[in-house]
C-alpha cells in the first residue's frame, strides 16, 4: 500500500543539540496513530518538520509519495496536510460556521477573487451543508452563528479539528489535542475524535503527552526517544515493552 | 435568506450611488460646498486604499500618500505636457503606483510588524523627498501648476464638462463609486476572507493553505494602485501637484481619516474623509485649532474606540436593536 | 577636485555633535522600547517640547541656561509619567494603536505649539555658549562641545544608574522578563513610569541642547525622531550600546555625505540607510535575531 506519510532519516539540530536524529517511519493504512516519547525525545520538532514550521537538516518527508520537505507551509496544506495547534488556533472574530467555511474554500488567489462569499451558488450551498453537518458531529451546530472567541476552550478545540478536516486532507496532524482540556471532558473529546475518524477515514497522527488518552484512542503507537523512533506497535505491546519503559524512566 | 441579503445589499448600493450623484444638486448651491465634497471624494479614494491594507489585512502603512503622489505626478506630467489625454494618463498613474507598490512590497512585506511600519514610514519620506527635489521631473518644491482638466464627455443624453465644478464632481463621483465597488468586491470575496484570516492569525491562515506573502503582496499592490488613482484625481481637481501634499503630516492625516472613520468597514473611510476634509472646509475652522482637535480625536479613538466612528455607530445601532455585542464584522487588528 | 582633509574633519566634528543629539533621542526610544515594547512615535514632540520649555524657563523664569535645561528635563519627565499612565499603559500590547495614539499626540502638540507661541520659529540665544572656538582652520561654537560633553555625561549616568542602582537593576530585569520581575516583587507599573520619565527626559535634553544652535519650531522633532529610530534599528532594537553607536554613526554618515551629494538629499541618505538595514539585517548590529526574521 502506498504510504500516506513517509519520514525518511530526518535530522534536525538547534545550536549543538540534535533534536531529531535520524527518525524514520511509514504510515500507509488509515488509522489513528499516536506519537509519544519522554520529554526531549524530539516529537515536537519532528512534528514541526512534517508540518513545515521547521526545515529538516537532512532526510526527507513524503506525503502520498510526493516530497514535501522543501515546500512552504501553505503548499503542504494544499497538497492535503492539515494540522491543529497545541495552543488551539481559531479565528476568534468569525463565527464558527465562517471558521469552517474559510477552511473549506479554495485558496488559490485567482479563484478566491472570483468567488463572492454569498451562499447562493450550488457549490456554496453544498459547502455550507457539509460545514453544518460537521459542526453537528461535535455538537457545535447550535453555536454556528456564534463568534469563535465566545466558545470554551474545549469547544474551540473541536472547532479547530472539524475545520481541519472539511477540506478533505489526506493527513491530519493533531498537536496535543488533550492539552488544556478539563479532565472530566477528556472522554467526550475521545469520543468526538473517534466520530471524526469514522467520518474521514484518513491517516491521523497525534502527538500526545497524555498516556491514558492516546493509548485508548490510537490503534498504533510510535515511541520516540533521543531523536529516533525507538519502537512502534499496538498500544498493548507498547505498554508492556521494556525498552519503552526504560526510555521513560531512564 | 441569502437571496434577501443580496437584494438588500444591492438596494443599499444603488441608494448610495444615487445619493452621491444627487448630493450637489440637492444641497445648497454653494460653490464652497461643491468644492469641499469633490475634495472629499478625492481623499476618500486613497483612504479606501489604505483601509484595504490597514483595516482588512492588518498592515499598517505610514507612507501611503507616497503612492498617491506617484499617481499624481505621473498623471500631472502626462497631462501637462500633452502626452496623453485624461483616461490613459490617470490609468498610467494608477499602474505605475501599483508597480512601485510591488517593488516596495516584495522586500518589505516579509518584515515583522513593527519593522514593516517603520519601513513604510521611511519609504513615504523618501518618496516625498524625491518629489521635493527632482526639480527637472516634478518641479521640485514649487510643484507642477497649470494641469489641464479633461475635455467635455458626451454621454448621449447629456454632456459632462469636467472643466466646470459640477462636471468634475460627476467625474470624481463616478471614479469614487467604481473604487467603492472594487473595494466591496474584494472584501466580500473569498480573497477578502483570507485577508481577514491573515489579519487575525497569519500562522493559522498559512496552515490552512493561504499563501500569506502572496496575498499581502497582492493587496499591497492593489492598495498602492488605488491610492495612485486617488492621487491622479486630486491633481486633476486642484489643477496642480505639490510635494507638500505627500509629506509626513499628510500621511498622518490619511491614517487619521481611516482610523477615525472606521478601519475595517466599507463606509468608514468615506465617513472619515467627510469629517476631516469636507467639514473643516465647509466650517472654515482655523487650521491649527482644527488640527489640535483632530489630534485629540485620534488619541481618544485609539484609546477607547479602535473601530472608529463607523464602528461606534454600528455598535450603537446594534445595542438599540437589542442584539448582544458579539460583532462579526472585520475589526481592527 | 577632491575633498580636503579639513572639510572632512569639519564634517566629522559636526556629525559627532549631531550624532550626540541623535544618541539622546535614540536612548530614550530604546529604553522605552526595550522595557515596555512601545514604539513611542511621540518622542519627536517631546524633543520639540524640550526646546520650547527650555526657552520659556531661560527667558522668563531663570537666566541660567544649565538650570533651565535641568528644569526642562524634570518637567518633561513628569509629563512622560502622565503620558504613560493616560495613554501608553492601555496600549501596551497593541502596536498599531500605539502608533495611532502617537500620531494624535503629534498633531495636537505641533499645532498647540503654533497656537501658543505663534507661527514663527523661536530663537534661544544663550550668550555664554555662542562664543567661537578655533581649531586650526575650523571654528565651532562652545555649544558644539557642550552638546557632546553633556551627551557623554548622560550616557555615563545612565550606565551607572542601570548597572549599579537597585532601580536600574529592576529596570533591566523588567526589560528581560516582566513576568519574572513581577514574581520577585518588582512593581512593573512603577518601572514603566520610570522608563517613560527617563526616556522623555533624555529627549527633552536633546531638544534643550539643540535650541541655541538652531531655531525652535513645532516640527523640529520630526527628523530627529526618524533619525533616532534609524539609529536604534541600526544598533539593534533593544540594545543600549547599539543606540549609542547607531546615533553617532548616523550623525557622522549624514554629515560626511554632504561632501559628496547635494545637501538637499542629506536626509534621504539616512532613510535609504534605514530601509537597507531593515531589508538586510533588521535585528541590527547588536540586536537579537528572532525566529521569523529574515
Amino acid at each position: 500500500m502506498p504510504a500516506i506519510l513517509e519520514v525518511d532519516n530526518v535530522t534536525k539540530s538547534f545550536g549543538g543539540v540534535r533534536a531529531v536524529d535520524g527518525a524514520s517511519f511509514r504510515l500507509a493504512a488509515p488509522g489513528i496513530y499516536g506519537l509519544i516519547g519522554p520529554n526531549g525525545a524530539g516529537k515536537t520538532t519532528l512534528f514541526d518538520v512534517i508540518c513545515g514550521r521547521q526545515s529538516a537538516d537532512t532526510g526527507n518527508v513524503r506525503l502520498a509519495e510526493q516530497r514535501i520537505d522543501q515546500l512552504r507551509v501553505h503548499r503542504r496544506a494544499r497538497l492535503g496536510l492539515a494540522r491543529t495547534f497545541q495552543e488551539c488556533r481559531v479565528l476568534e472574530a468569525e463565527t464558527c460556521l465562517d471558521n469552517v467555511l474559510f477552511a473549506a474554500q479554495d485558496k488559490h488567489l485567482g479563484s478566491e477573487m472570483m468567488q463572492a462569499t454569498s451562499r447562493r451558488t450550488g457549490a456554496r450551498r453544498t459547502e455550507s451543508e457539509e460545514a453544518a453537518r460537521l459542526l453537528d458531529l461535535v455538537n457545535l451546530r447550535h453555536l454556528a452563528a456564534e463568534p469563535a472567541g465566545n466558545l470554551s476552550f474545549g469547544q474551540r478545540r473541536l472547532l479547530e479539528i472539524v475545520s481541519s478536516i472539511i477540506a478533505r486532507p489526506r493527513l491530519l496532524l493533531l498537536d496535543e489535542p488533550a492539552s488544556g482540556i478539563n479532565p472530566t471532558l477528556l472522554n467526550t473529546l475521545h469520543d468526538f475524535l473517534l466520530r471524526i475518524f469514522a467520518e474521514r477515514q484518513i491517516v491521523v497522527l497525534i502527538v500526545e503527552h497524555n498516556m491514558e488518552f492516546i493509548m485508548s484512542l490510537a490503534s498504533h503507537i510510535l515511541v520516540m526517544h533521543q531523536g529516533r523512533v525507538l519502537e512502534q506497535g499496538p498500544p498493548a505491546a507498547i505498554q508492556k515493552s521494556q525498552r519503552v519503559i526504560d526510555a521513560y524512566l531512564g | 435568506m441569502a437571496i434577501r441579503a443580496g437584494v438588500a445589499r444591492l438596494s443599499i448600493g444603488v441608494m448610495f450611488a444615487v445619493v452621491v450623484y444627487l448630493l450637489p444638486v440637492v444641497l445648497v448651491h454653494s460653490p464652497y460646498v461643491l468644492f469641499a465634497l469633490t475634495l472629499t471624494l478625492c481623499y476618500a479614494i486613497p483612504a479606501m486604499a489604505l483601509n484595504l491594507l490597514l483595516g482588512y489585512t492588518g498592515l499598517v502603512s505610514l507612507g501611503h500618500m507616497g503612492f498617491a503622489g506617484i499617481g499624481a505626478y505621473v498623471t500631472a506630467v502626462l497631462m501637462k505636457n500633452g502626452i496623453a489625454p485624461f483616461a490613459p494618463a490617470i490609468i498610467a498613474g494608477t499602474i505605475v503606483a501599483g508597480l512601485v507598490g510591488v517593488l516596495v512590497g516584495i522586500p518589505c512585506l516579509r518584515l515583522r510588524s513593527h519593522f514593516f511600519i517603520i519601513v513604510t514610514l521611511a519609504v513615504g519620506l523618501i518618496l516625498y523627498l524625491l518629489f521635493n527635489n527632482l526639480d527637472w521631473l516634478t518641479g521640485g518644491a514649487a510643484g507642477l501648476p497649470g494641469i489641464p482638466r479633461p475635455g467635455p464627455i458626451n454621454l448621449g443624453f447629456a454632456i459632462i464638462d469636467p472643466r466646470r465644478p459640477l462636471g468634475f464632481y460627476f467625474l470624481a463621483a463616478t471614479i469614487f463609486l467604481l473604487v467603492f465597488i472594487v473595494q466591496y468586491a474584494l472584501i466580500y470575496s473569498d480573497f477578502g476572507r483570507s485577508l481577514a484570516a491573515i489579519r487575525q492569525d497569519e500562522t493559522l491562515a498559512g496552515s490552512r493553505g493561504v499563501d500569506v506573502f502572496g496575498h499581502k503582496l497582492t493587496i499591497f499592490a492593489l492598495s498602492a494602485a488605488i491610492a495612485g488613482l486617488g492621487g491622479g484625481l486630486q491633481v486633476e481637481f486642484l489643477r496642480a501637484a505639490a510635494p507638500q501634499s505627500y509629506g509626513f503630516l499628510e500621511n498622518i492625516n490619511l491614517v487619521l481619516i481611516v482610523i477615525v472613520g472606521g478601519a475595517g468597514s466599507l463606509f468608514g473611510p468615506t465617513l472619515g474623509a467627510l469629517l476631516f476634509i469636507a467639514l473643516p472646509e465647509m466650517l472654515r475652522v482655523a487650521d491649527t485649532y482644527r488640527m489640535v482637535l483632530f489630534g485629540a480625536a485620534l488619541l481618544a479613538l485609539a484609546l477607547f474606540a479602535p473601530r472608529g466612528l463607523w464602528g461606534l455607530a454600528v455598535s450603537g445601532v446594534r445595542k438599540l436593536r437589542g442584539h448582544h455585542s458579539a460583532l462579526t464584522h472585520a475589526g481592527h487588528p | 577636485m577632491g575633498v580636503t582633509l579639513t572639510a572632512f574633519i569639519e564634517q566629522v566634528a559636526n556629525g559627532t555633535m549631531m550624532g550626540a543629539i541623535y544618541v539622546l533621542v535614540a536612548l530614550g526610544l530604546v529604553l522605552i522600547f526595550g522595557v515596555m515594547e512601545v514604539l513611542n512615535f511621540a518622542h519627536g514632540v517631546i524633543f520639540a517640547a524640550g526646546g520650547y520649555v527650555c526657552e520659556v524657563f531661560f527667558v522668563h523664569v531663570i537666566g541660567s541656561y544649565p538650570i533651565a535645561v535641568v528644569l526642562t528635563m524634570l518637567t518633561l519627565a513628569i509629563f512622560g509619567v502622565a503620558l504613560e499612565r493616560a495613554v501608553f499603559r492601555r496600549l501596551r500590547v497593541n502596536m498599531p494603536m500605539q502608533i495611532v495614539a502617537s500620531l494624535g499626540l503629534i498633531l495636537m502638540a505641533e499645532n498647540a505649539a503654533v497656537l501658543i507661541f505663534g507661527p514663527s520659529a523661536l530663537q534661544l540665544t544663550v550668550p555664554s555658549v555662542r562664543s567661537l572656538v578655533r581649531i586650526g582652520d575650523l571654528s565651532f561654537t562652545i555649544q558644539h562641545f557642550v552638546v557632546i560633553a553633556v551627551c557623554v555625561v548622560a550616557i555615563a549616568a545612565l550606565q551607572i544608574f542601570l548597572q549599579y542602582t537597585r532601580l536600574g537593576t529592576a529596570l533591566r530585569a523588567t526589560s528581560q522578563n516582566a513576568e519574572a520581575a513581577r514574581v520577585i516583587g518588582i512593581d512593573a507599573d512603577r518601572i514603566y513610569q520610570l522608563t517613560f520619565a527617563t526616556g522623555c527626559a533624555l529627549a527633552a535634553l536633546g531638544g534643550a541642547l539643540i535650541g541655541p544652535l538652531f531655531l525652535i519650531f513645532p516640527q523640529m522633532g520630526d527628523l530627529p525622531l526618524l533619525k533616532g529610530l534609524t539609529a536604534i534599528v541600526l544598533g539593534g532594537m533593544g540594545s543600549i550600546p547599539g543606540a549609542i553607536i547607531g546615533g553617532f554613526a548616523i550623525g557622522i554618515i549624514e554629515a560626511v555625505s554632504t561632501l559628496f551629494i547635494p545637501t538637499d538629499y542629506r536626509d534621504m541618505v539616512v532613510f535609504a540607510l534605514l530601509i537597507a538595514i531593515l531589508l538586510v539585517r533588521p535585528w541590527g548590529l547588536f540586536g537579537v535575531r528572532v525566529r521569523g526574521d529574515v
